[in-house]
């Protein structure tokens, strides 16, 4: 396991796996920062319910194209060139999640709420890494994803205090975007995520951070009287 | 020290005045929210500025 601090100036020295690794989890990183926008822009920005509410999207965007930033900066100064996801069709995205498009404020309001928790859930698999020009970029991008989740959560609630059918049109998104999140973290005993973490550019197994999210996730559910969602049902990576 | 990717300042420098107008539409937006049209004239810069992200048409951008 490398407990090494690597910045820029040794990457040139590093193992080709390492260099390997963290090319791709940038680009991935990166992919998956401006997926949400290519998600939800282009139909809720024109449809939230008030002009508060849609300029909120616009900012939530405005932070996503930001992080993108930082971590393309991350990702160029080493070589790598990401600014091809910039214009990579949604089906295209590397995580299946970003793929598709955002049609209703119910699912845009748990997107936040469920999705962005994993968003940071991922981020956090970088703290203490490695990589120190990735690290030095998270606490910024962090505290605003928090701020993501808890619009997210805010809109869930207002949504499920306006009565039966609109807590049912929740439950229909949650039950949706739960299974997607838990497909988020990957394989469970993933050789890939193995060499993340013996080059310490990860924390966890996929496992462990699925269990976490779920030990998180969970009761929140159960507080806001939404049913949990099968863990199994419609997964594409067990 | 490993050789930059090609248009990366470019690139950075674009985005962050990206970033920084709708940052500013937004604001001008939210400070007025008793004004209908000034909100609806920020969302107008909002999207505008969001449409041409969405495209994505990166060597337009940095020519």
């Amino acid at each position: 396991m490398l407990t090494d601090k690597i910045e820029l100036k040794d990457f040139d020295k590093m193992d080709p796996e390492y260099k390997d690794l963290l090319g791709r989890v940038l680009t991935i990183q990166a992919d998956c920062e401006i997926g949400g926008p290519h998600l939800y822009v282009e139909r809720m920005l024109p449809a939230a319910p008030t002009k508060l509410d849609q300029l909120i999207v616009a900012r939530t965007a405005a932070e996503e194209i930001d992080h993108f930033r930082k971590v393309a900066r991350v990702a160029g100064d080493i070589g790598v060139d990401v600014s091809f996801v910039l214009s990579q069709p949604n089906e295209k995205r590397f995580v299946d999640t970003f793929r598709g498009l955002i049609t209703t404020w119910e699912d845009n309001a748990v997107f936040g709420f469920l999705i962005d928790r994993v968003g940071r859930y991922q981020l956090e698999e970088f703290y203490d890494c490695s990589y120190l020009p990735l690290q030095r970029i998270l606490p910024d991008i962090v505290t605003e994803e928090l701020g993501h989740i808890e619009y997210g959560y805010n809109k869930t609630m207002e949504l499920l205090s306006k009565g039966d059918e609109q807590k049912e049109r929740v439950q229909k998104a949650i039950d949706n975007w739960y299974v997607r999140a838990l497909d988020m973290f990957g394989h469970t005993g993933s050789s890939r995520a193995e060499r993340y973490r013996y080059w310490g550019l990860k924390r966890r197994a996929n496992e462990q951070a699925r269990d976490d999210y779920m030990k998180e996730v969970n009761p929140i559910l159960e507080k806001m009287g939404l049913r949990i969602p099968d863990p199994l049902k419609g997964r594409r990576y067990m | 020290m490993p050789q930059p990717a090609n248009n990366i300042e470019k690139l950075d420098e674009h985005l962050l005045q990206v970033v920084r107008a709708l940052h500013g539409a937004v604001k001008q937006g939210v400070s007025h929210s008793t004004e209908p049209k000034v909100m609806d004239n920020a969302i107008q810069d909002c999207k505008e500025i969001l449409d041409e992200i969405m495209t994505g048409n990166v060597s337009e951008w940095l020519k």
